[in-house]
């Protein structure tokens, strides 16, 4: 009933539900499916309550309606009445015609028992006729077959027979794979049979076999022959049981001895290189050594292919060889590039080994050849790039110090400018001639350059920081500056020379503001691409860090030249303050000779520093306008002028220091120490006011009797004028110079000074003693 | 640093008929700098810490005149560290080349002076009754007069209660014992250093009592004062000062003329262990703190006192390390520059008692307190 596909009207379908609630095992399940909501009022739910229906009813409607429903539900109790009765007649119909069914097989089945006995009995006899047939045929069979095994034996006789024959025939047309077949096949015969019946044969075909052997062996060995032939030759002599071994190690052999004449030896190198661009015009050329290296390697790979083919299980031994080759080369490209070695004939080198590499690699593909070379061959830039820019450094300081030797023979003359020139075009020349070669390093298109093209800018931008924190480094070394460890070092640098000081801190200026920038355009223009990889150890070029430390070395070496040189005069008025005894001091006579000497010092100064340093601008009287830079320190004038110095003992004593107080207030301050300039004036400059401290400060430790006092007078007095001449910041000197004598006067027993006709004349007589020598110098010269 | 503000820095002991307890100092120094001041009448040189003193920070300071009366300042500073005090003014009979503190009694110091002509050594005694008497006298203990050319310094047994005392003069090394209660000095040995090397100064090891070290023309040299015999030497010209470490062994510190400011191992005297910039002229004195390890002050000749901090890699775990690359690594030691100065600054001592508070004086007799405080979390 519920295929029934036909609309159902309400009673249809109430109808199929109601059978199905009866018929199914569960009776939730059923009454899920009719009713929606299974409420009060649905009279089909399992959960019907009449009463409460009921109750819902009376109290929902009122008669009229209940009246209808009443009616209504009267009819529906009816029908369903029928519908029950039809449904059981139905099914009690079915289950008659089931038993009527049941009936009729029961009487079918009796006859089906005789057939099959029937059935039986027939099989029975088909097979025993089939097994009389068998018996009959079986002795005929046993005949031939019996017949068939003799032929058999006969033809091997037959062939063995015939062996020695064939393998004459075989050798004759060089067949040696069929008779190589024939022999193994022969062989389990000969072995039992040999010494009996087959000897003869046995004989022969062995002859036979081992002109075969020898001949393959010759075979093998023939670079003429094909590869494939002599593979063949080679598995033939396997299958004959030759031993194979022997050969194989002397086919080893023979490649490790063709290693040796593939070296690029480092003295052969150069060679190498030098034709290498003109190759084009010499290829026909077979001296040429290039194209003999690359046959070579040729031939070698083809070598280690024919043996790869022939013995394909030894391929290790092979591998070891080609990678020997490899290690070789790059060991003899260092060695190469220890001496100094251009790019071009370097990336020369490089390009012949690559070329090797990608020959054998092509034969050897799983030997990991250009891996190998890869790494190996990174290394050797790693050093190159080093070894260049150590190169460079050498050449810098070998230029600095050449120079320097020659000076205590030649004349003074130029010598400072000439090696500050010389230099300066070293580092210039040198960083580009550093950064061409690493061009051509970029733009070389082969295999692993391509690679390395990242890692070598990283080198190249991290070379050239190393390189110029080591060139700092070393400049400071040779200035003295800073010991180096070693004693015998630290010893030699007593002796350096003050002007290679200042042309090394001239040379760090320039350096600064010439090289640094110049590079680090070519660096961003060129080698920018290392920059992406991170440097774990350090970061790669920084300008700026270097121009920093360029910076400070200048001022470092700068203040040491102004050190050393007074350090020389500062010994010199040590002597000169130690030796006298002042309180006990004789009358000025004339002008003391220390002050020549500190003006010869000055003048050397003035002559190394012309040749250097560049003239500065011009300025006159420095005073408290000039930079404020926190290095600047500061001193007053507590200058008594002379007149003051002419008053009375008494009178001045006590109000002196008062007085100097005073004037310090009110005088305007003067700087002594200002930050040094690179240039002449500032230097010079610099050196006389530290001297000058200097002596204020050795006076201060004396005490003077008046004649003492006088002596310092007059020596400051004379020092006036050329100090003046030499010096840029006039106000300074006057105001130092004045210290001195302001110094001395604290420091004398009884202040009078001399009277100016006096002084005047005294210094009047050294002018005219100093001319008169430089005229004698002269004339006598 | 503008006028004006010198001006109110400078302040005048000129007239000694002031009572000396309540002259005060200036206090303020508008240009950052929290020193405080004090002026001196005539230039001075010295400046000592007296180590005696457990109450108070004082400094004992000297003038260096010639010509007039010279004085002997016995400075405290206030409880709050604000005023510097002047506890005592004493006349001394010739310019002051050198003054030191007894380090067990604080009335007891020691000067170097000269006529002029002559240079001679004292050990005085503060009196008792001082702060009654208008201008007392110093009471003189003990002369040193062993002497014949310029005397450079007498030195303090380092510390504790001991009775030797050391006196350098150009030539010359002298032991002395000092009887306090007898008022006299004998010589206990002496030794001399040749003609050619001229001392200058010296200091004795806190470490080892026995060695002193004395600066020459062209070196440092090492006395030992058992045998009085030279032992050691380390060949560097043109030491002016000389400090040993008081916080470790064997590490000595040197000021030179030109070549700025150099830390040496003693075991290892050949090359120094670190190198500090100096000053713009000579470094005058050196001084390396009593309680803060590595923090040294010195003194130049360019009017500045420079603090630096010399850090304790130059021990004994740093050896592999050459001292130009490990100085070059370092930081900037300089920790401050103080530049209040009008003239050379000769005297520098750091107090024992605040080990943050250092006195300074320069030439024009200006006393100069300033704290490091600020610079200690850097070290």
């Amino acid at each position: 009933m519920a295929t029934e596909a036909a609309p159902m009207d309400e009673k249809a379908k109430r109808m199929r539900d109601l059978l199905s609630s009866f018929y199914a095992p569960d009776p939730s399940i059923s009454t899920s499916n009719s009713s929606i909501s299974a409420s009060f009022d649905n009279i089909n739910s399992t959960s019907f309550d009449a009463d409460q229906y009921m109750d819902l009813m009376i109290k929902k409607s009122n008669l009229e309606v209940l009246l209808q429903r009443h009616v209504q539900m009267a009819a529906e109790i009816k029908n369903l009445d029928t519908d029950l009765q039809m449904l059981v007649y139905e099914n009690y119909n079915k289950f008659i015609s089931a038993t009527d069914t049941i009936k009729r097989m029961k009487s079918n089945i009796f006859g089906m028992e005789g057939n099959m006995d029937q059935l039986l009995q027939k099989i029975m006899s088909v097979q025993s006729r089939s097994d009389g047939v068998n018996t009959s045929l079986f002795e005929k069979r046993e005949h031939i077959e019996k017949l068939h095994r003799t032929r058999n034996l006969l033809r091997k006789v037959q062939f063995i027979y015939d062996l020695p024959a064939r393998l004459q025939k075989c050798i004759k047309s060089e067949a040696y794979g069929d008779a190589v077949r024939f022999y193994t096949g022969a062989m389990p015969i000969l072995k039992v049979y040999g010494d009996t019946s087959f000897q003869d044969c046995r004989r022969a075909s062995e002859e036979a076999i081992e002109i075969i052997i020898k001949n393959l062996q010759t075979k093998l060995f023939s670079d003429s022959e094909s590869i494939q032939a002599r593979a063949e030759a080679a598995v033939l002599l396997k299958q004959l049981d030759v031993p194979v071994d022997s050969l194989k190690a002397k086919l080893l052999e023979k490649l490790e001895q063709s290693l040796d004449g593939l070296q690029i030896k480092p003295e052969e190198a150069s060679k190498l290189v030098e034709h290498d661009d003109s190759s084009n015009d010499t290829e026909s050329n077979d001296q040429h050594p290039a194209k003999i290296h690359e046959d070579a390697v040729r031939g070698f790979s083809e070598a280690m292919r024919a043996y790869r083919e022939i013995f394909p299980d030894s391929e290790e031994r092979l591998f070891k060889l080609a990678r020997a080759l490899t290690a070789m080369h790059f060991e003899n490209m260092e060695l190469y590039i220890r001496k100094r070695v251009s790019a071009a004939d370097f990336l020369g080198i490089f390009r012949i080994i690559w070329e090797d590499v990608v020959l054998m690699d092509e034969v050897l593909p799983e030997a990991a050849l250009s891996d190998l070379s890869a790494e190996a061959a990174q290394v050797t830039l790693k050093q190159f790039v080093a070894r260049t820019f150590s190169h460079l450094q050498q050449d810098i300081s070998d230029t600095l110090l050449k120079f320097d030797i020659n000076q205590k023979e030649a004349v003074e003359g130029e010598v400072l400018k000439v090696i500050l020139e010389a230099s300066q075009k070293a580092v210039l020349q040198g960083t580009t001639n550093i950064f061409q070669d690493f061009r051509q390093l970029l733009d070389e298109n082969a295999g692993i350059f391509i690679k390395m093209r990242d890692l070598i800018s990283g080198w190249i931008q991290k070379g050239f920081q190393d390189f110029f924190r080591s060139l700092e480094a070393q400049f400071l070394v040779l200035s003295g500056k800073t010991s180096s460890s070693n004693d015998i070092e630290g010893k030699s640098s007593d002796k350096i020379h003050a002007g290679l000081i200042l042309v090394l801190a001239q040379l760090s200026v320039f350096i600064e503001q010439k090289v640094i920038p110049r590079v680090t355009e070519e660096i961003a223009a060129s080698f920018s691409g290392g920059n992406s990889q991170a440097f774990e150890n350090g970061p790669a070029f920084i300008p700026g860090e270097l121009c920093r430390v360029f910076h400070a070395a200048s001022e470092k070496l700068l203040q040491h030249y102004i050190d050393t040189r007074t350090q020389k005069v500062s010994v010199l008025l040590r002597k000169r303050f130690k030796t006298p005894n002042w309180v006990k001091h004789k009358e000025p006579r004339e002008v003391h000779m220390y002050v020549d000497m500190f003006l010869h010092e000055l003048e050397e100064v003035g002559k190394e520093v012309k040749q250097v340093l560049p003239q500065g601008t011009f300025r006159k009287h420095k005073r408290t306008d000039s930079n404020g830079s926190n290095t600047t320190t500061s001193s007053r004038s507590n200058t008594l002028h002379s007149d003051k110095m002419t008053r009375s003992n008494s009178q001045r004593a006590r109000s002196q220091l008062f007085e100097t107080h005073l004037a310090k207030l009110f005088k305007q301050k003067v700087e002594i120490f200002t930050k040094v300039e690179f240039t002449q004036e500032s230097v010079v400059t610099t050196t006389v006011k530290l001297c000058l401290k200097s002596l204020q400060e050795y006076v201060r430790l004396q005490t003077f009797n008046r004649s003492g006092f006088q002596q310092i007078q007059l020596d400051i007095q004379f020092l006036k004028a050329p100090l003046k001449e030499t010096v840029e910041d006039e106000a300074a000197i006057d105001f130092l110079l004045d210290e001195v004598i302001v110094a001395a006067s604290e420091r004398c027993l009884d202040v009078i000074p001399l009277e100016p006709p006096i002084l005047d004349k005294l210094i009047q007589a050294k002018l005219a003693k100093s001319k008169e020598h430089n005229n004698n110098n002269t004339v006598s010269s | 640093m503008s006028i004006t503000n010198t001006k109110t820095s400078i302040c005048f002991s000129s007239s000694s008929s002031l009572p000396e307890s309540v002259r005060l100092a200036q206090v303020t120094m508008q240009g950052g700098s929290s020193g405080i001041g004090y002026g001196l009448k005539y230039q001075s040189r010295c400046i000592s810490d007296v180590k005696a003193d457990t109450d108070y920070t004082s400094f004992l300071t000297g003038t260096l005149s010639l010509k007039e009366e010279n004085e002997v300042h016995l400075l405290r500073l206030s409880s709050g560290g604000s005023e510097l005090i002047c506890e005592g003014l004493f006349s001394h009979p010739n310019e002051i080349w050198d003054l030191a503190s007894c380090p067990f009694d604080q009335r007891i110091f020691s000067t170097v002076f000269s006529t002029g002509e002559s240079f001679g050594a004292a050990i005085w005694q503060i009196p008792e009754l001082y702060g009654q008497l208008n201008s007392p006298q110093l009471e003189r203990v003990a002369s040193l007069d062993a002497h014949v050319g310029k005397i450079n310094c007498v030195l303090w047994w380092p510390s504790g209660r001991c009775d030797k005392l050391i006196s350098i003069d150009e030539q010359n090394i002298f032991l002395w014992s000092l009887d306090c209660s007898k008022k006299s000095a004998e010589v206990l040995s002496k030794d001399s250093a040749g003609m050619l090397h001229s001392l200058s100064g010296g200091a004795w090891d806190p470490h080892d009592v026995n060695a002193v070290a004395a600066t020459g023309e062209s070196s440092v040299q090492f006395w030992d004062l058992r045998t009085m015999k030279k032992v050691n030497s380390i060949e560097h010209a043109h030491v002016r000062g000389v400090d040993y470490n008081p916080k470790r062994e064997h590490i000595l510190v040197t000021a030179e003329d030109e070549s700025g400011i150099h830390v040496w191992d003693l075991r290892k005297a050949k090359v120094p262990v670190q190198e500090l910039p100096g000053h713009t002229h000579w470094t005058w004195a050196v001084r390396c703190n009593p309680e803060y390890d590595g923090l040294i002050l010195s003194a130049g000749t360019d009017s500045v006192v420079n603090l630096w901090y010399a850090s304790a890699t130059s021990s004994d775990d740093k050896t592999s390390e050459s001292p130009v690359e490990s100085t070059r690594q370092r930081v900037n030691p300089l920790l401050n520059s103080y530049t209040d100065y009008e003239d050379s600054v000769y005297g520098l001592a750091w107090s024992s008692r605040e080990p943050w508070v250092f006195a300074s004086l320069s030439y024009d007799g200006r006393v100069i307190i300033e704290s490091v405080k600020p610079f200690l979390p850097r070290i």
